[in-house]
């Protein structure tokens, strides 16, 4: 897409860029009006986007590599800034690896939050980052071969299974906390949600560091998208991202198709959207609410809310015909318009929820066990949040505005009415109180969508696709933003598709919120980042400074952490 | 006697096979079906889903849904679980922990496989991370199909898994019959008028509606005559479902439809 | 405490009666896709559109015969099927219990015959499907009889029309254009 001069937002930081390092930018190109993509030297890269972050108000969204060997001879690695300063734009920052050392210096040790990227980078592509700091495997699974780089376009073919090489975890966990015990939790667990592993390493009862092994659901989607599906077909793969953000997802890959494209979406497709994706938040902040009454040990209240929840539900089965918003897009618009009777039946199930939440909630705040519980626990210290670009009620209950919806407005959303809830609490209350007030800003976006919709159609179609154009989508999840970014192929399948979920930059300083508070906390601060996984099955205690391991059911600290009577570390 | 049991079987070229179940298995099984009347402990084995799966279980045996009436829990140690619940396409990690999971579960226990990523690895089932299936590590009792299955879905599920109700769906094969002709819809439209008017309906109000819309509109079309009856009858239609979108959409087909049978030479 | 009781005896039975009763479900639900074979001409639209791969055709051209086939396991309820269908032979019902005990009983299939190709004779196109393109061509206005005659014309494999549309160009016809 041509975007003119005058119309280029963000210009401001790609003049600064050419004056603070001048002979580092190689190429400039700008995909959309806010969006450019400046190609510079390896060797200036840390710097630029060390530079763009702490001195321009950049953070890291999100950062992958891609296999251009076809297009241009090499290997890229992309650096998603979302620029949040006085102008709001993004800036991607690309450097271009040699085939051949397939080598790059690491941005790291300057700026934290490009850790797991880089490290998915190795693993996907077998590009090194020079000086990362970690450089353990992250997606693969343990039993996969090295040296063998799915992402790579002449590696294997996208359904080709390595026989398995080991039947046993070969992850290495790290600590930085001296000696202590360990506390393995996962993989598997009964509260909710997906498998991960954690390793808490406790003194008595304290956590003294953290890690965790995550891509236990590691399918390949990615690869799956360059391959077997053209851009229909994967806003529905999108859609199974995640089961409960997953019309969010579909939203922000439909979105990179078609910013990528300059595809105009007509207004009303953009209501929609809207409509859908707050239905989302309704029923996940209520989930999230209802989990956060679970883990303090108020079960009744966590009856309560998923009992409302199933309101949220019938809306969603109501408007899009599953209980899940699954399958609604297609590039270019939506499958499905709101007529009278869905809209009204909608607004009557806004007016219940609305009803039936406000003195659920009263009632959740007043019990006394909630603060004492929450409050002060699972400090994410404004410091962290800075360096690791955690993102959703996470980032905004440490003393940050950030949310796509505002910063960078999709579907409808520049026109809509909704506030940017902020605290400085830093901690677990603080969370479940943005949740709150989100919660009843999604009823509010709905109703006034659904009384002021736009009319017109609801899709575009016979738009040309261009090969090896690309742009970002991006969508706020209840749990932060999705980005995506997808460049188009010319066999009417994608080049590449990127898609990073919010939890992905939620989990790294998820080890600095759990170090200093108990084990009985932990569950509940892992739940209150409102992870696509929650919880775990499975606890062994490694006490070094007594020399002895025990094992303890998950329930028994999840009991324990309702409960906090009777320590399974005695 | 036996050859001894593989953990976790793998086949000559080091792939994984199902774990097979012998025939005394097999037959305290039934027993266990016989006996186990409403008092059924599920373990939930998430072998790398979405999450979709595992919040409409979450949803069944809540409230609104409420499985334990029929005595379904939900435990938390696979030790205790009478039936265990495979979720997802089985990832590479997840093959493993779904295995230790299934072994430390007592005999004779039931596998229900639950949602496309369980019955056969759904939109992923020939990708490289997965192995597309619960049945491609451990036999499976009961099929509960949907993506994800809704509560309700899942209830019944359980119910047939439980021999409480049974099984409704079959397999079905047709054969074709020679003459058998697929018929036209709508054949007093013009194709070309019939095409235009689908299209912009869909464009409008998608598939579903838009489906609905340009039925109901050629159906008043066919029937109507003259174009004064057909003007009489969509404003009796629309006055009748009195829905501003609806009229707005019937609007952009007449325009269209006026221009394109008046623009015709028939 | 007080607050709490008084919610719950507020909002009193919840639970659905189902499956003592039939469940109530939104108009539009995206159920079990319930296939008319009858009215499928075994076009493939719905192959090509289905994300998860759940419907399939495998054609054997030495018996003359496709097969479509639909897996229940493996379908994401999108309805994409339903949109793209151009004779509506596939559509979503509120169906939902689908649960089964014999993996077998989640496949539906159907079988067509192939028509050979009128020049090469290898079979190429189902037979409904040549049926239904000359009825299309009677609802655009052609006579019965012009539609028939188009027979043999739909009745050509690609490979051969071209064949035949190359045999029929001049000699030198192409040559002539670029130079005036």
């Amino acid at each position: 897409m041509f975007v003119s001069d005058q119309s280029r937002i963000g210009r401001n930081y790609i003049a600064g860029l050419r004056e603070k390092f001048p002979s580092a930018v190689i190429d400039e190109e700008w995909q959309t009006a806010d969006q450019v993509t400046v190609t510079v030297k390896p060797n200036s890269l840390p710097d630029v986007v060390a530079w763009l972050y702490y001195d321009q108000g950049g953070w890291l969204s999100v950062l992958f590599g891609n296999d251009e060997r076809p297009l241009n001879g090499h290997f890229a690695v992309y650096y998603v800034l979302s620029m949040e300063g006085i102008v709001k734009s993004w800036v991607i920052v690309k450097v271009l690896v040699d085939a051949v050392a397939q080598e790059y210096p690491s941005v790291t040790p300057k700026v934290p939050a490009a850790v797991w990227g880089e490290r998915e980078v190795r693993d996907m592509y077998g590009l090194r980052a020079v000086g990362l700091p970690d450089e353990r495997r992250l997606v693969l699974p343990d039993d996969w071969p090295e040296d063998l780089h799915p992402l790579r376009k002449d590696t294997m073919a996208y359904n080709q299974r390595p026989a398995p090489t080991s039947d046993t975890e070969t992850y290495q966990f790290v600590n930085d906390g001296g000696e202590s015990r360990v506390v393995p939790l996962g993989p598997l667990h009964i509260t909710s949600d997906e498998p991960g592993h954690f390793r808490l390493f406790v003194d008595g009862e304290d956590i003294v560091d953290a890690d965790y092994r995550m891509f236990y659901v590691h399918r390949g989607m990615e690869k799956l998208a360059e391959t077997r599906m053209g851009y229909d077909e994967v806003t529905f793969l999108a859609d199974r991202v995640c089961g409960i953000c997953g019309f969010t997802h579909s939203v922000a890959y439909a979105t990179s198709v078609e910013n990528a494209l300059g595809i105009v979406v007509p207004p009303r497709a953009q209501a929609i959207r809207s409509v859908f994706l707050e239905v989302e938040r309704l029923h996940s902040h209520l989930l999230n609410i209802g989990l956060a009454s679970h883990f303090v040990g108020f079960d009744t209240g966590f009856m309560q809310f998923f009992r409302i929840r199933e309101k949220a539900m019938t809306m969603a089965e109501l408007l899009t015909g599953a209980r899940k918003t699954y399958g609604m897009n297609l590039i270019g618009g939506v499958r499905r318009d709101i007529l009278k009777d869905q809209r009204t039946k909608t607004l009557k199930l806004i007016a219940e929820l609305r009803a039936e939440v406000t003195p659920l909630v009263e009632m959740l705040l007043e019990t006394p066990n909630l603060k004492q519980r929450t409050q002060g626990v699972g400090r994410l210290d404004p410091k962290i949040a800075r360096d690791f670009s955690p993102v959703g009620p996470l980032i905004r209950a440490s003393g940050f505005a950030r949310d796509i919806r505002r910063d960078h407005p999709y579907a409808a959303y520049a026109d809509l009415p909704f506030d940017l809830h902020v605290m400085d609490g830093c901690d677990v209350l603080s969370r479940v109180l943005i949740r709150v007030k989100e919660f009843y800003d999604s009823l509010n976006i709905i109703e006034h969508v659904l009384n002021n919709m736009p009319e017109g159609p609801i899709l575009v179609e016979g738009f040309a696709y261009r090969p090896h154009a690309f742009a970002l989508g991006y969508a706020e999840a209840p749990r932060g933003e999705d980005i995506h970014w997808s460049m188009i192929g010319d066999n009417q399948k994608l080049y590449r598709w990127r898609c990073r979920a919010p939890t992905y930059a939620n989990w790294p300083p998820l080890r600095y919120m759990l170090r200093g508070n108990t084990i009985s906390d932990a569950p509940l601060i892992v739940a209150s980042i409102d992870p696509c996984y929650s919880c775990t099955d499975r606890v062994t205690l490694v006490d070094v400074n007594k020399g002895k391991s025990m094992t303890v059911p998950y329930k028994e600290i999840e009991r324990y952490g309702r409960e906090r009577k009777n320590s399974p570390l005695k | 006697m036996n050859a001894p049991v593989q953990f976790a079987p793998k086949n000559s070229q080091g792939m994984p096979v199902p774990i097979s179940e012998s025939e005394h298995i097999a037959q305290l099984k039934q027993t266990l079906l016989g006996d186990i009347q409403r008092s059924a402990y599920v373990y939930r084995v998430d072998c790398g889903g979405c999450n979709g799966c595992e919040i409409e279980i979450f949803s069944a045996i809540t409230p609104v849904f409420d499985a334990e009436r029929f005595g379904i829990k939900v435990v938390a140690s696979p030790r205790h679980a009478d039936i265990l619940l495979f979720t997802g396409a089985v990832t590479r990690s997840m093959r493993m922990p779904a295995i230790r999971a299934y072994r430390a579960a007592p005999d004779p226990k039931i596998v229900v496989s639950y949602g496309a990523c369980g019955c056969s690895g759904g939109i992923f089932h020939d990708l490289y991370s997965v192995w597309g299936g619960t049945d491609q590590i451990v036999p499976v009792d009961v099929y509960i199909p949907g993506c994800p299955p809704t509560p309700a879905a899942t209830i019944y599920g359980f119910a047939v898994a439980l021999g409480l109700l049974s099984q409704k769906l079959k397999g079905t094969h047709h054969e074709e019959v020679p003459g058998e002709l697929a018929s036209l819809r709508h054949p007093g439209v013009p194709l070309d008028v019939r095409v235009l008017l689908e299209r912009e309906a869909r464009r409008m109000a998608g598939y579903l509606h838009g489906g609905q819309i340009a039925d109901d509109f050629m159906g008043l079309l066919a029937s109507a005559g003259t174009p004064q009856n057909f003007e009489t009858q969509v404003h009796q239609h629309l006055a009748s479902k009195d829905d501003p979108r609806l009229s707005e959409i019937f609007g952009r087909l007449q325009v269209l439809c006026s221009s394109a049978i008046g623009a015709s030479p028939t | 405490m007080f607050k709490l009781l008084k919610i719950i005896s507020k909002a009193g039975e919840a639970t659905e009666k189902y499956p003592f009763a039939p469940m109530p479900i939104s108009p539009g639900f995206r159920g079990k896709p319930e296939y008319k074979a009858e009215q499928c001409i075994a076009c493939a639209a719905c192959v090509t559109a289905c994300p998860p791969n759940a419907l399939s055709m495998r054609t054997n051209t030495a018996e003359g015969k496709r097969t479509w086939q639909l897996n229940l396991g493996r379908c994401i309820f999108c309805g994409r099927c339903e949109e793209v269908c151009p004779t509506h032979a596939i559509v979503l019902s509120p169906d939902f219990e689908l649960a089964v005990g014999n993996k077998q009983d989640l496949l539906q299939t159907a079988c067509f015959s192939l028509t050979d190709c009128a020049a090469c004779g290898t079979p190429f196109a189902p037979t409904k499907e040549i049926d239904y393109a000359v009825a299309l061509m009677v609802q655009s206005g052609l006579s019965a009889s012009e539609a028939v005659a188009m027979r043999a014309h739909f009745e050509t494999c690609p490979d051969c029309k071209r064949k035949l549309a190359l045999a029929s160009v001049e000699p030198g016809q192409y040559l002539r254009r670029g130079n005036p």
